[in-house]
């Protein structure tokens, strides 16, 4: 029944997350701080005015009981800042939350830990990237946190369900949403194999405010922070920011320096961040991985050499992961429109590029 | 002195019905009074017709005069019954022979000083009176080539009602126009002053283009602003197929009956081509009102009904679409009863990707991914569903516009659609209908017949795409089409990959 106050104690309003810790060990529980009357009649003063009136109209807002049950009902725990099982990567930073709330299970303390950030729209080049990133870190045993966004976040996830790894998302809203709604397949198989946090309790909404905040606790969760593809203002630079504050590594991914949806990752290199090239490159740098093995690599590229008809393979040659449309093809193919348009129905057909949208193609990498 | 009775005509939507108009007169106290279930334009028939038969040269003595419209349950509407009326009332007065008025149908709006003015809907009128053996008409002059569409009927016109009873009695002649005897239609080959050839690259749009109107598949541009994608839309008409003669009748009709008819040239020989507004509404749209009244998708009848930035229409304009889209004609009901107008149209609509317009170019668009689903949600899907064809017209490079390259113009797209619309016209001979696009179920079977190979790739795409029972269909008839514009009897690899690419965009994958 303690728990109940605890969770009074964590959704109270107005008192800060620091504050809440030390009035908590003076009183010696949250139910002491419920009945803060009652406490200070024995202990003496705890709590200022402002303090003692969050108390009371926190009191009158709650039921106890039916609150808990909503959060037992939705199968959620909470961690509080203290116990054992408080990440003891957040532990030691300062502005952590007071309370996490955990759908699943915790990121393992033992094992390395990744964060994979970057732009909800992005290119298929950062896309798959990411995937292929991600897949070659989970073998290597490392897990991957990032916030289940759409775009970068999701891949990274999926390219670590892909290989079979543990994965975490930290959400900005209550971990029983899930936000965006076309990620309800990944927030499943997220929970499957690893878990969904937050700092905000059950039934929080998605609100704007919540998001650069919660990129605070990604970046605290890792030991190393990955941006994929920024733009030079982006959501993904500030997580790289918090993550350095923190004593993070941070390592970014090139892209084409013209290309204004990575000029973030670009500057965050310039300015000094890990550069990645490869998949190999982070478990190298980090000593899972050693030099010979990294061979794996070329032998892929010559598998890529594909046998297809004369037409599909001039059309093939003029893709990459930057998509372009039937227009830019046709100028570079000199093809009729017809004859363009079915080399690249059969490309797709056999798998080797994709439509990203309506007549817009990047070659599929295998 | 009595009872005199003559044929007028009356419209409903765009369908005719002939009228009684009775008169009677008789002593009592003097009163010109007129019944017939009369809308208010009919009402004031009487002081028109009162004071154009004393324009005339007659004075109508103090009687009781009674007027009566007949069937008395048929709500009348129109100005073409002041005419008949005063015929009626003159007749019935013995102030003009009777003799030629029998068995003649009479229309026309008169003027205070007797002169008759033209009225909408002639030929439907006149059409109507033909079937029911009437072999003669009175109508305004200014009307006569109209009525003259007309098969096998004798057509008068008059200028004044002195003109008509003079002619009554045996003084004077009336202008006259017989309908014409063959069936032809003199296509005067204008050259319209826009051309395909004007839009510099976008040769894959232009391909889709050809595709949609050789088999009258419903398309769908969509693109950033100024890429051309309204330029494209307007020169459909450049190259529809020619209208054949009942069609023309048909649109004629339907543009008789709204008075939007040109005067000089009384048959549409033009396929129509109607740009509507995105703040159209429904019963502009798709036809209405109290007394059903034609639709845009009516006036696009045989033609193109244009939609620009179709995901700024209000929903549910756009639902009542999805009818005449499937069924190709209107069927209102209203109070007054049950209308039927037809609406065979090709559908061509434009709209931008997402609210900045320049998805999926992420360079440029600075809309969320939200925003950009929404945009898209703003249409719903079986609204989409309904869409053949559908291409990106992307911003066009400088390239492409500074470049020399010659590209394809109208007048040979205009043969290709030409050909390849022959082909369907032989194919379906025998059958209701005309164009690939309107083909069902049983056609599929009979003329998509799919080789092993075309088979073979079809599956695969089924699988592969993740098609739906009604997209398969789409691009089986699109297929047609293709293979149509290429002369091919059986449907090839080539021509199912073609329409795959065509295949609309997919909901679920827009802007994530």
């Amino acid at each position: 029944m303690e728990r109940m106050y605890e969770y009074w104690l964590a959704c109270l309003k107005g008192i800060g997350s620091e504050r809440k810790k030390q009035l908590r060990e003076r009183a010696g529980s949250a139910k002491a701080l419920y009945y803060i009357e009652e406490t200070e009649k024995q202990v003496g003063i705890l709590v200022n005015d402002s303090e003692k009136q969050a108390i009371g109209t926190g009191r009158k807002n709650w039921d106890l009981k039916r609150e808990y049950e909503k959060l037992e009902k939705a199968g959620i725990r909470m961690v509080i800042k203290g116990e054992k099982e408080y990440p003891v990567r957040m532990r030691k930073l300062a502005g952590m939350p007071y309370a996490l709330y955990v759908k699943g299970n915790l990121p393992k303390e033992d094992g390395m830990t990744a964060a994979i950030v970057g732009a909800r729209k992005c290119t298929a080049y950062g896309e798959v990237m990411t995937l292929k990133i991600a897949e070659r870190l989970v073998q290597c045993g490392i897990q991957i946190v990032s916030g289940m966004a759409r775009g970068i976040d999701g891949a990274g996830h999926r390219g670590a369900l892909n290989a079979g790894g543990s994965t975490y998302a930290v959400l900005g809203c209550g971990a029983d949403i899930c936000y965006p709604r076309e990620h309800r397949g990944l927030y499943e198989d997220i929970l499957k194999r690893g878990g969904i946090l937050s700092e905000l309790p059950p039934g929080a909404p998605p609100l704007p405010q919540h998001f650069p905040a919660r990129n605070r606790l990604i970046s605290a969760l890792a030991d190393v922070v990955l941006v994929m593809e920024a733009r030079e203002k982006s959501g993904s630079l500030i997580t790289a920011d918090m993550a350095l504050e923190q004593g993070r590594d941070v390592y970014a991914l090139p892209g084409p320096i013209n290309s204004s949806l990575s000029r973030g990752c670009n500057q965050l290199i310039r300015q000094g961040a890990g550069i990645i090239t490869g998949a190999e490159d982070l478990p190298l740098d980090l000593g899972i991985l050693q030099k010979n093995s990294s061979s794996g690599i070329k032998k892929k590229t010559e598998e890529t050499k594909i046998m297809l008809e004369t037409t599909e393979n001039m059309v093939y040659s003029n893709l990459d992961l930057f998509a372009k449309n039937q227009e830019e093809l046709l100028r570079l193919t000199h093809l009729a429109p017809q004859e363009l348009s079915r080399a690249l129905v059969s490309l797709e057909l056999k798998g080797y590029i994709e439509e990203r949208s309506k007549n817009y193609y990047v070659r599929r990498e295998k | 002195m009595g009872f005199y009775k003559v044929v007028s005509a009356s419209m409903r939507g765009i369908q005719a019905e002939l009228i009684q108009v009775e008169a009677d007169v008789s002593n009592g106290l003097p009163m010109f009074h007129m019944v017939g279930y009369l809308s208010s334009e009919v009402k004031e028939a009487a002081e028109r017709v009162r004071t154009a038969i004393r324009n005339a040269g007659y004075t109508l003595p103090a009687k009781k005069v009674v007027v009566n419209l007949s069937p008395g349950n048929v709500r009348k509407r129109g100005t073409a019954f002041d005419l008949p009326i005063s015929i009626a009332v003159l007749s019935a007065l013995d102030m003009v022979p009777t003799k030629r008025f029998r068995n003649i149908l009479l229309i026309g709006e008169l003027g205070l000083d007797g002169k008759v003015r033209p009225v909408d809907g002639v030929l439907s009128m006149v059409t109507e009176a033909k079937k029911r053996g009437i072999c003669a008409c009175i109508l305004p002059k200014a009307n006569i080539k109209e009525g003259a569409l007309v098969r096998e009927m004798h057509i008068l016109g008059a200028e004044s009602l002195e003109e008509i009873c003079d002619w009554a009695k045996g003084n004077a002649k009336l202008a006259e126009e017989n309908g014409r005897a063959n069936d032809s239609i003199r296509h005067v080959q204008e050259k319209p002053d826009i051309d395909y050839s004007d839009i510099q690259g976008q040769e894959g749009v232009k391909r889709a283009t050809l595709v949609a109107v050789a088999g009258h598949h419903n398309l769908l541009y969509i693109g950033p602003p100024g890429s051309g994608k309204t330029m494209m839309a307007k020169r459909i008409p450049t190259i529809l197929p020619e209208l054949s003669w009942e069609q023309s009748i048909e649109v004629t009709k339907i543009y008789s009956a709204v008075g939007m008819l040109r005067g000089d040239e009384p048959l549409m020989t033009k396929r129509p081509f109607r740009e509507v507004h995105h703040t159209v509404t429904r019963t502009a749209l798709v036809g209405g009102g109290r007394f059903p009244a034609p639709g845009e998708v009516t006036l696009a009848h045989e033609g193109v009904l244009f939609l620009d930035e179709l995901a700024e229409f209000q929903r549910g304009v756009l639902e009542g679409l999805r009818q005449p889209l499937e069924e190709r004609c209107v069927h209102l009901v209203r109070q007054q009863g049950a209308c039927w107008f037809p609406a065979d149209f090709m559908l061509v609509a434009a709209m931008n990707p997402c609210p900045c317009g320049n998805y999926p170019d992420l360079e440029r668009c600075i809309c969320t991914p939200t925003q950009i689903q929404g945009y898209l949600g703003r249409i719903s899907q079986p609204f989409l569903d309904r869409m053949d064809i559908c291409v990106e017209a992307p911003k066009v490079k400088y390239e492409a516009l500074a470049g020399e390259e010659r590209t394809i113009t109208s007048e040979e797209m205009r043969l290709m659609v030409k050909k390849a619309r022959d082909r369907q016209k032989e194919r379906f001979a025998g059958s209701k209908i005309l164009t690939n696009a309107q083909m069902g179920r049983e056609e599929l079977r009979t003329w998509c017949h799919l080789g092993r190979a075309a088979e073979c790739l079809m599956r695969q795409a089924y699988d592969a795409l993740q098609l739906t029972a009604r997209s398969y269909h789409k691009i089986l008839k699109v297929a047609r089409t293709i293979a149509d514009l290429e002369d091919a009897d059986e449907i090839e690899e080539g021509h199912i990959k073609e329409a795959v690419a065509y295949r609309m965009i997919d909901k679920k994958y827009w802007g994530s």
